[in-house]
């Protein structure tokens, strides 16, 4: 007999519940999932896992696993990895056991010290053994804390990826973008173990909300299948008047997503929207368009939505994707002017030598004052410059440009071969024949400078244009 | 002199006229009663082309602040500026009579007179010779000469001069409202003495103050002005380039730089959109970000570059120990300091005028600098009168303009 329940409300039948566990390595790792549970997590298990049993004592976590009894006897690694992960090894049985009966497992550590360097690796090789799903939230120290203790969060990075299905990386040296200068110290530990909460809480809420169009795992780990990949997550929330484009904004400036500059280069994206049962089929539309403008046309999206009556009147957007070593796509039609000051991400990209627009050749007479470098790189040799000669200068400064933008072209600098005042890419194209007026100057006298009639504008007068 | 030590500047500015009322006090202070400001039409790049109309502007913002205030104004302190604006700097010199060797203050005029023997374009007229320094037989640096003994007298002047019949415009225009004027000043100049403070001349600073229409700069090294001038490119350059740039009214694009504007680059996500809302109720236009700053971004460049290159002829800008005082109404452009300290290798911030006492509010804003100055002018000016109260006066400011 077929049961049908009295109030028709939106499915959650508990066959479809996926055991989530979120898992958190070492000292910073706990900190961000005392963060998370503080937020409020509902349909995931927290796990805290440590070799300091102090810390481990003050978490808030209901399930709690030392490590190494003998190895540390209840002590820190003291920022020794081996030792962290001599520690994990004494205590894989209890590891295990905490990791069973979950399909997807979400690691959180702070990478560079001995606990969370050492041990995260290995948990997520069990994890993965297990048979979940694997995904890494870490955090890279600071430059300030020395090249070794960088060095050896990178290595950890590497061998958490092989083993993992997708890593996101937080490197604290964004944190000063995500705090208004004057704030405390505090406070911007605070907010940056609030990014990591709201990321870990918007992936569980993907997976686990009941969605008119489902994510679902395969989903999830479609868009991050790469292997070795930076992962890019956004997210956004917003309940203003204009929140589909608000919480866009928002979901495309977290540091995590790298302003969305990397967007475009991605293959696959997936896009989660959830808002109230208020939202609207236009604001899911101008969401989707809006997003569609940073992407590549040849980007696969994933789009799926929930309508949680929980949400009320907020909208929240979800990004998730990643970006391979390699270039997925040929970059073409990024027309941002060059950026100012990333600090390149210690994620060493290898060099692109196969994209075709990746060099600027130098030797191209360009006319115009030629583009120009973002600000602090090395000069590095050039790859020789490849193919192009014929073509006339302006496509071809048109793409060189748009090459250097992109992430890939981090590695390709250029030289400038003539002394430039105004450090700007002349976006040399067609040459604008307006009509020169002089507007609101016309009952005045021209102000003339050393030949020129200033009263025209600036950019007509360099012919740089605008539009 | 009136009891209450009543002081009024009249800024004519191309985008607003503003004029301030003051009241000196007797420990040195000054306080703002009032401020009153109108729109300004009829004046481009901070020259009357519209005679009457500006007189009506001018007319509104006097009622306005005569009504702020609740005083009669009666006199008041003009400012000017414009390209035709010129500075140098020269020296004077003066012997003294052999049987005399103490210098007494008729030789310090009589140095200063010697001064302003240079052949200026004969069109032109004095509107300032602001002294430097004072050389005693050799002896530099001398602040105050007056009972020191000596046979030779110089001094180093720096000299402003004017078109006469561009000043005397400002003049006629506040003459006929009808309104005594006190004296003329150069913008920059009155702007100076507000923002900056006396430890700050010392150390060197460079004011510029970019109005609606000039951008007018005062350098200072070790107390005394070095160098000055006025460009005629002003905010309205900005909002003109804005206008036939991204093809909208001139109205729209002075709110799009005023509220949206910014001369950084580089700083918003690649498709960043600002969203220009209609009046009648469509969907408006939408433009890039990137690109509002990018033609912000080049004009503002253009002209700190060209000021640099102005600069540059004299080789003050590497003493400036105090770095740049932007004021002004561009000032308020998001990133120009960034922009200034950028182009000029010094630190740049942005600064009003010093609160004295009174109106914070209108203090705190950097259009009002120059109008304000204008009061710590006429209350230095009126310092120095005090003990001369007998005629020479107005040789001293007035000479060659009227």
């Amino acid at each position: 007999m077929i049961q049908l329940s009295k109030s028709y409300s939106l499915p959650d039948s508990v066959e479809d519940f996926i055991p989530i566990k979120i898992v958190s390595v070492g000292g910073a790792g706990l900190n961000a999932l005392d963060r998370i549970v503080l937020d409020g997590l509902e349909r995931a298990e927290v796990v805290a896992i440590n070799t300091d049993v102090q810390s481990l004592a003050s978490s808030v976590a209901a399930h709690k696993v030392q490590l190494g009894r003998n190895v540390t006897r209840g002590l820190g690694a003291g920022g020794d990895p081996e030792l962290g992960y001599q520690a994990a090894v004494e205590s894989s049985e209890e590891i295990r056991e905490a990791l069973a009966n979950a399909r997807m497992i979400l690691i959180c550590a702070g990478l560079g010290g001995g606990t969370g360097s050492g041990a995260a690796p290995l948990i997520a090789q069990l994890a993965r053994e297990a048979g979940a799903l694997v995904l890494g939230f870490v955090t890279l120290p600071f430059s300030f804390e020395g090249k070794r203790r960088n060095a050896q969060a990178r290595e950890a990075l590497d061998r958490l990826d092989q083993f993992a299905n997708a890593v996101i990386c937080f490197e604290n040296d964004q944190m000063a973008e995500i705090v208004p200068p004057k704030a405390g110290i505090h406070q911007a530990f605070a907010s940056a173990d609030m990014l990591i909460s709201q990321s870990v809480r918007s992936i569980v809420n993907v997976i686990q909300r009941p969605g008119l169009i489902r994510i679902g795992f395969d989903d999830l780990l479609a868009a991050l299948r790469r292997r070795n990949g930076r992962c890019l997550f956004g997210f956004g929330e917003s309940d203003s008047d204009n929140r589909a484009h608000d919480a866009l904004t928002q979901a495309l400036k977290n540091p995590l997503m790298d302003r969305g500059r990397m967007l475009s280069d991605a293959a696959r994206i997936l896009v989660h929207i959830a808002g109230g049962p208020g939202m609207t089929l236009s604001e899911v539309e101008v969401l989707m368009q809006e997003l569609g403008r940073h992407v590549n046309e040849q980007t696969q999206i994933l789009f799926g939505t929930a309508v949680d009556g929980r949400m009320g009147n907020r909208l929240s957007v979800t990004i998730i994707s990643s970006l391979a070593a390699d270039g997925d796509i040929a970059l073409d039609g990024v027309t941002s002017l060059p950026v100012a000051v990333p600090t390149p991400s210690i994620w060493e990209q290898q060099p692109q030598p196969q994209t075709s627009v990746d060099s600027v050749p130098e030797s191209i007479p360009m006319p115009e004052p030629p583009r120009v470098p973002p600000i602090d790189f090395a000069p590095i040799e050039q790859e020789p410059p490849i193919a192009e000669p014929a073509p006339p200068a302006t496509s071809l400064s048109k793409k060189a440009e748009s090459s250097s933008v992109a992430a890939q072209g981090r590695s390709a600098p250029v030289k400038k071969p003539n002394p430039v005042e105004e450090k700007l890419p002349a976006k040399q194209e067609v040459l604008q024949f307006e009509p020169v007026t002089r507007g609101r100057f016309e009952k005045s006298e021209p102000t003339i400078v050393e030949g020129e009639d200033l009263d025209v504008p600036t950019y007509l007068r360099k012919n740089i244009k605008v539009k | 002199m009136a009891s209450n030590n009543l002081m009024v500047g009249l800024e004519i500015g191309t985008s607003k006229i503003c004029v301030v009322v003051g009241e000196s006090r007797t420990d040195g202070t000054v306080k703002i009663l009032g401020v009153g400001q109108a729109p300004s039409r009829g004046v481009r790049k901070g020259e009357i082309v519209d005679f009457e109309t500006a007189m009506k502007c001018v007319h509104e913002a006097v009622v306005d602040a005569e009504q702020k205030s609740d005083v009669m104004i009666r006199s008041v302190y003009v400012a000017v500026a414009g390209s035709h604006l010129q500075s140098f700097n020269n020296r004077g010199c003066v012997m003294l009579p052999e049987d005399r060797d103490e210098i007494d203050e008729q030789d310090v005029e009589d140095v200063k007179s010697n001064a302003r023997e240079v052949s200026i374009p004969a069109q032109n007229a004095f509107l300032h010779s602001i002294i430097q320094h004072y050389h005693v037989d050799g002896q530099d640096g001398v602040l105050n000469p007056i009972g020191m003994s000596g046979q030779k007298l110089e001094a180093d002047f720096h000299i402003i001069h004017g078109m006469r019949t561009r000043i005397q415009n400002s003049i006629r225009c506040v003459k006929e409202l009808p309104l005594e004027v006190e004296d003329v000043v150069f913008s920059a100049l009155a702007s100076a003495q507000v923002v900056l403070t006396k430890n700050q001349k010392d150390l060197g600073a460079l004011v510029i103050d970019m109005g609606g229409g000039t951008t007018d700069y005062v350098l200072y090294t070790d107390g005394a002005i070095r160098q000055s001038g006025c460009l005629a490119i002003g905010g309205d350059h900005i909002t003109n380039d804005i206008s036939m740039g991204l093809r909208i009214p001139m109205a729209r694009a002075e709110k799009l730089k005023i509220e949206e504007g910014s001369c950084i680059l580089g700083n918003c996500l690649p498709g960043d959109m600002i969203l220009l809302k209609d009046d009648s109720g469509f969907a408006g236009k939408e433009i890039e970000r990137e690109t509002l700053n990018t033609i912000i971004h080049l004009r503002l460049r253009e002209t700190l570059e060209l000021l640099k290159r102005r600069l540059d002829e004299e080789s003050y800008l590497n003493y400036l120990g105090g770095g740049i005082f932007i004021t002004g109404g561009c000032s308020l452009l998001n990133g120009l300091d960034y922009l200034a300290g950028e182009i000029f290798e010094l630190p740049a911030q942005v600064v009003h005028a010093h609160t004295t006492s009174g109106l914070t509010s209108a203090v705190e804003n950097p259009q009002f600098s120059t109008a304000i100055g204008l009061i710590k002018y006429a209350q230095a000016v009126q310092r120095d009168r005090r003990p001369r109260r007998f005629g020479r006066i107005f040789g001293k400011f007035f000479s060659g303009i009227r």
